[in-house]
C-alpha cells in the first residue's frame, strides 16, 4: 500500500435538471483515519455519495480507490470491491436471523448446494466476538433493538473486508452509552486501517472520533481540516457560510396555568409506560428525556390518541378527554409532530401545499361543504412563508424537498389547525445546523405567544438548551422531572438510567 | 439551446400527460392507419357506449387503488346486481320469470341492485378496513360469495325477457347523444367532485400516500377506508342495472373479467398501484384507451385472439413505468 489516499474522488460534478448539485468537488480520505464529512442539508453530501456507490452516474471527475480509477455498477460492486455503506435507514430483512442477514447473498455452501447453517452461524459469532458485539447469530434481527441492527449492519461490513466504510447519520437512533460502543467499533476499524467517512451534523461526535472534517456548502467543497486546526464555531460558519455563535434562542415566556394534565397513564402494552403523570403549563417547554427504549414516543402517541391506554386520565385545559383519538386532540387543540418523518410525518406524493392543508381541510369549507381551495392554498402559503420553508412553488412534492424543509412543512401544517399544545417528538432529526435554528426560534415564538410544547429530544444539549423542565423516563416509568436550574446531562443521565 | 429546452418542455408535458398522449397518439394511428374510416360518429358513438359500463366500475376501483386497496370482486358483484336487477324487471307474463306474475315499478330494479352493490361494499371495506385483511384477499373471497350468490339466486338460469321500460333506462337517447353517455357524464363529475373538492376525497389521497401519517393527521383511516369501497359498490350497483338494461339480460356469464379490465384501464390511465396517485380524467381517458385498442384492433381485422394477448402486454408495460416513476423515489 504505497499510496497516500484510500479513496479519492477529484473533481466531481453532478447536474440534475435546474440545479448543479456538486461543482467540481475533490475529496481524498487516507487509510486508517476517520474523515468527517459535514454540511447542511442539501449540501450534496449524500449526491457525493451515491456517486461513489453508481446510484448516480457523475457528469464529470473521476473516482480512484486506492490509486486506481474504479466505478461502481451499484452498492453490492462497490461492497466487493471493499467499499461499504451504514445507511441511516436500516435495509435487513427483519423475519430473517443476524446471522442470515450478515451472509445474505453469499450463504456458505454445502456441496455447493445446501445453505451450511452451522458454519454460517459459527462464523457470525466469531466475527461479532471479534468485534464485541454481544449479538447472538441465531436471533431474528427485527427483533435487535435499532442500535444491535445498525451493529449487525458494521458487521456486515467488517465480514466484507472492507477497506472503506462510510457510515451515514449512525447515531440518529442511538443512545449515548451506544454512541459510546459505536465509537469504539469505528477506532478498532481505523486501527486496522479502514477509512470511515462520517457524515453527522453532530458537533460532539465529530470532534470526539473524527481525525479530518471536509465542510460542503452549496455543492461545493469549502474545505478539508485537520480536526486540531479547527472548533465548533469555525466549523459551524464554515458550513452556514455565516458566523454562528449562539446555538439556541433566548425566549422570553411566561409560565401560565395547567393546559395538558396526565394522570397515572398506563399502556396497552405491559411492557410500555407505566403510571406516568405529568402537567403541561401554557407557555413552557416541557422536554421528555431518556434512553432509546424508555417508551417516550409511546407516551407521546397515547397522549395524541394513536394507542390507546389501559388506565389513566389525559385533561385537556381542565376537560377529561376519554378514549382519545388524534381527530379528538385535534379538536382539542394539540397537534403531533412525529419522530418518523417519512413514516409517519409526509405524505410523498402530495404537494406542498396539500401536506401542509391535510390536517386543517374542515375548517376550510364552502357553503356547499366543498374545500375551499383557494383559501386552503392560501393558508399553506403563508404558514410556510412564515417558517421560510425554501421550495421552489406551493406545488412541489414534499419528497423533493430536504428533511429540514419537510419539517417546516410539517410544523406548518400543525401550526395551521391553530393549536394551542404542540407534541415534539425529535423535531430535529436529521436536520441541519441552519435549520435547526430556525425551528429553535419557532418554538420559542409560539411558547411566547402561550402555546405549550412537549419536546421528545435524545439531544441533550437540545433538551437543556430548549426546555423549562425536563421529565425522564426510564423503562416507561417517570424517574423524576428536572427545573431548569437542576437541569444538567449528568442529572439528565442519572435518571435516565435508574432502572438499568 | 432553444431546440435542447423545447425537447426538455416536451418531455416534461409527456410525462406528466402520459395518459393522455398516449390515447391521441392511438387516435391518430388508429386514423392513419384506416384514412379516418374508424372515427366516424357512428363508430366513435359505439365504442363510448360499449365502454360507458365499464367506466363505472372503473370510476369505483380507481377511487380505491388510491387508497392502495384492489376489488378483485367486480366481476362477479357486477354480475350480480345485473341478476337483481333483471329479476325485478322481467315481463310478468314470461313464464320463467323468478317473481312471475308481478310487475314491479321501475326504481324497485335500480335501487335493489344499487343497495346489492353497496352492501358488498361495506362488506369489503368493513373486512379490510376493521378486520385489517388484505384488500386482495377480503375481495377474492367476496368475489366468490357473488358468484354463489348469483347462481343460488337465478338456479344460474338466464334472467331475461325484461320489459322495454327498463331497457329503455340505457337504450334510449336524448337527441343524437346515447343515454349511457349522459350517465357516465354525470358519474364522472359526481366523482372528480367528490375526489377533489371533497375532505373525504381528499383523505383517500392521503390513506394511500401514508396511511400513518393520515392517522395522525386526524384522519378516521378505517371508516375512510370503509366508505371507498362502498362508494365502489353503489357504482358496480349502477353498472350492473345499465348493463342488464343495455343487454336485455343478466346470466351467470355477465361483466365476466370486468375487474381486470377495470383495474387495467386505470392503471393505463396513471392511478398508480402505490397509493395515493390518480384522478378522474386519467382513469375515463384510461377506460377509452383500452376501448379503443380493442375497437381499433376488430376495425383491422386482428384475430380476437390476438387482442386479449395485446391488452396483457399493455397492462404490463403501463404498470412498469408506473413502477419506474414512483417506486424509485421512496
Amino acid at each position: 500500500m504505497d499510496n497516500t489516499y484510500a479513496l479519492e474522488m477529484e473533481e466531481i460534478t453532478k447536474v440534475f435538471p435546474g440545479v448543479r448539485a456538486l461543482d467540481g468537488v475533490t475529496l481524498r480520505v487516507k487509510p486508517g483515519t476517520v474523515h468527517a464529512l459535514m454540511g447542511e442539508n442539501g449540501a450534496g453530501k449524500s449526491t457525493l455519495m451515491k456517486c461513489l456507490f453508481g446510484i448516480y452516474k457523475e457528469d464529470g471527475g473521476i473516482i480512484k480507490l486506492n490509486g486506481s480509477q474504479c466505478r461502481f455498477k451499484d452498492s453490492h460492486d462497490a461492497l466487493k470491491s471493499g467499499v461499504s455503506m451504514i445507511h441511516q435507514e436500516l435495509s435487513n430483512v427483519p423475519e430473517r436471523s443476524v446471522a442470515e442477514n450478515l451472509w445474505l447473498g453469499r450463504e456458505p455452501l454445502k456441496k455447493s448446494l445446501l445453505i451450511d447453517h452451522k458454519k454460517m452461524n459459527a462464523d457470525t459469532k466469531e466475527l461479532l466476538a471479534r468485534l464485541e458485539m454481544d449479538i447472538k447469530p441465531e436471533k431474528r434481527i427485527g427483533a435487535l433493538s435499532i442500535s444491535m441492527q445498525q451493529n449487525c449492519e458494521i458487521a456486515k461490513a467488517v465480514s466484507y473486508n472492507s477497506s472503506i466504510v462510510v457510515m451515514d447519520e449512525p447515531t440518529s437512533s442511538l443512545t449515548d452509552n451506544e454512541v459510546d460502543h459505536l465509537f469504539k467499533i469505528i477506532r478498532q476499524l481505523r486501527s486496522q486501517n479502514v477509512a470511515v467517512i462520517y457524515i453527522s451534523h453532530k458537533m460532539e461526535e465529530i470532534f470526539a472520533i473524527a481525525d479530518e472534517v471536509s465542510v460542503m456548502r452549496d455543492g461545493k467543497m469549502i474545505g478539508t481540516y485537520d480536526i486540531c486546526d479547527i472548533d465548533n464555531n469555525k466549523l459551524i460558519s464554515l458550513m452556514v457560510g455565516r458566523d454562528a455563535t449562539l446555538r439556541f434562542p433566548t425566549f422570553k415566556s411566561s409560565i401560565g396555568d395547567v393546559c395538558l394534565k396526565a394522570e397515572h397513564l398506563s399502556a396497552m402494552n405491559p411492557r410500555s409506560f407505566k403510571d406516568v403523570s405529568f402537567e403541561l403549563h401554557r407557555g413552557e417547554i416541557l422536554g421528555i428525556g431518556g434512553l432509546v427504549g424508555a417508551q417516550r414516543t409511546e407516551l407521546m402517541e397515547a397522549i395524541f390518541g394513536v394507542r390507546g391506554v389501559s388506565a389513566g386520565k389525559i385533561s385537556i385545559s381542565g376537560k377529561e378527554i376519554v378514549n382519545m383519538t388524534p381527530k379528538k386532540a385535534i379538536q382539542n387543540g394539540v397537534g403531533m409532530i412525529t419522530e418518523d418523518r417519512r413514516g409517519s410525518g409526509i405524505f410523498p406524493l402530495m404537494n406542498i401545499s396539500a401536506n401542509t392543508s391535510i390536517a386543517s381541510l374542515g375548517e376550510y369549507l364552502t357553503k356547499l361543504h366543498l374545500l375551499n381551495h383557494n383559501r386552503l392554498n392560501e393558508e399553506s402559503r403563508r404558514y410556510n412563508e412564515a417558517l421560510r420553508t425554501k421550495t421552489p412553488t406551493m406545488e412541489t412534492l414534499i419528497q423533493n424537498l430536504s428533511g429540514g424543509n419537510q419539517q417546516k412543512v410539517i410544523i406548518s401544517r400543525w401550526l395551521m389547525t391553530l393549536p394551542d399544545i404542540l407534541i415534539m417528538d425529535e423535531p430535529t432529526r436529521g436536520i441541519d445546523v441552519g435549520a435547526k435554528y430556525e425551528i429553535y426560534q419557532i418554538m420559542g415564538q409560539l411558547v411566547e405567544q402561550g402555546k405549550a410544547i412537549i419536546m421528545v429530544s435524545s439531544e441533550m444539549p437540545e433538551l437543556i438548551g430548549m426546555s423549562h423542565r425536563v421529565m425522564v423516563l426510564c423503562a416507561g416509568r417517570c424517574t423524576g422531572t428536572l427545573d431548569k436550574s437542576e437541569c444538567s446531562q449528568e442529572n439528565i443521565m442519572r435518571l435516565a438510567t435508574k432502572f438499568m | 439551446m432553444e431546440t435542447k429546452k423545447l425537447l426538455g418542455s416536451t418531455k416534461k408535458v409527456v410525462s406528466q400527460y402520459t395518459t393522455w398522449v398516449t390515447f391521441v397518439g392511438l387516435l391518430l394511428l388508429l386514423s392513419i392507419l384506416t384514412q379516418g374510416n374508424a372515427l366516424k360518429w357512428n363508430s366513435v358513438r359505439n365504442l363510448l357506449i360499449a365502454e360507458s359500463v365499464r367506466s363505472f366500475a372503473a370510476l369505483g376501483v380507481g377511487m380505491i387503488i388510491i387508497t392502495k386497496g384492489i376489488d378483485l370482486s367486480i366481476g362477479y358483484v357486477v354480475c350480480l346486481t345485473a341478476s337483481v336487477a333483471a329479476s325485478f324487471a322481467q315481463n310478468p307474463d314470461y313464464a320463467s320469470a323468478i317473481y312471475a306474475g308481478h310487475t314491479f315499478p321501475l326504481f324497485v330494479p335500480i335501487l335493489v341492485a344499487i343497495a346489492a352493490g353497496g352492501a358488498f361494499g361495506l362488506f369489503n371495506g368493513w373486512l379490510v378496513a376493521y378486520g385489517k385483511l388484505p384488500p386482495f384477499i377480503a375481495t377474492l373471497g367476496s368475489m366468490s360469495i357473488a358468484k354463489g350468490l348469483q347462481l343460488i339466486y337465478t338456479r344460474a338460469a338466464v334472467v331475461g325477457s325484461l320489459n322495454q321500460n327498463f331497457k329503455d333506462i340505457s337504450q334510449g337517447n336524448v337527441g343524437p347523444i346515447p343515454n349511457l353517455i349522459i350517465y357516465v357524464a354525470i358519474a364522472v363529475v359526481i366523482v372528480w367532485v367528490f375526489l377533489k373538492h371533497t375532505r373525504q376525497g381528499t383523505n383517500f389521497y392521503a390513506i394511500g400516500g401514508n396511511p400513518q401519517a393520515a392517522r395522525v393527521s386526524g384522519i378516521n383511516v378505517e371508516r375512510d377506508l370503509m366508505m371507498v369501497y362502498f362508494y365502489a359498490g353503489l357504482l358496480y350497483g349502477i353498472a350492473g342495472t345499465l348493463l342488464a338494461s343495455r343487454l336485455g339480460l343478466a346470466n351467470s356469464l355477465t361483466a365476466n373479467g370486468m375487474e381486470l379490465d377495470a383495474i387495467a384501464a386505470v392503471t393505463v390511465g396513471g392511478v398508480s398501484q402505490s397509493g395515493g396517485v390518480g384522478n378522474v380524467s386519467g382513469m375515463i381517458v384510461g377506460v377509452f384507451t383500452m376501448g379503443l385498442i380493442n375497437y381499433g384492433m376488430s376495425f383491422l381485422g386482428v384475430d380476437s385472439y390476438y387482442q386479449q394477448l395485446v391488452k396483457g402486454l399493455i397492462i404490463i408495460v403501463a404498470v412498469y413505468f408506473d413502477m419506474k416513476k414512483y417506486a424509485r423515489r421512496s
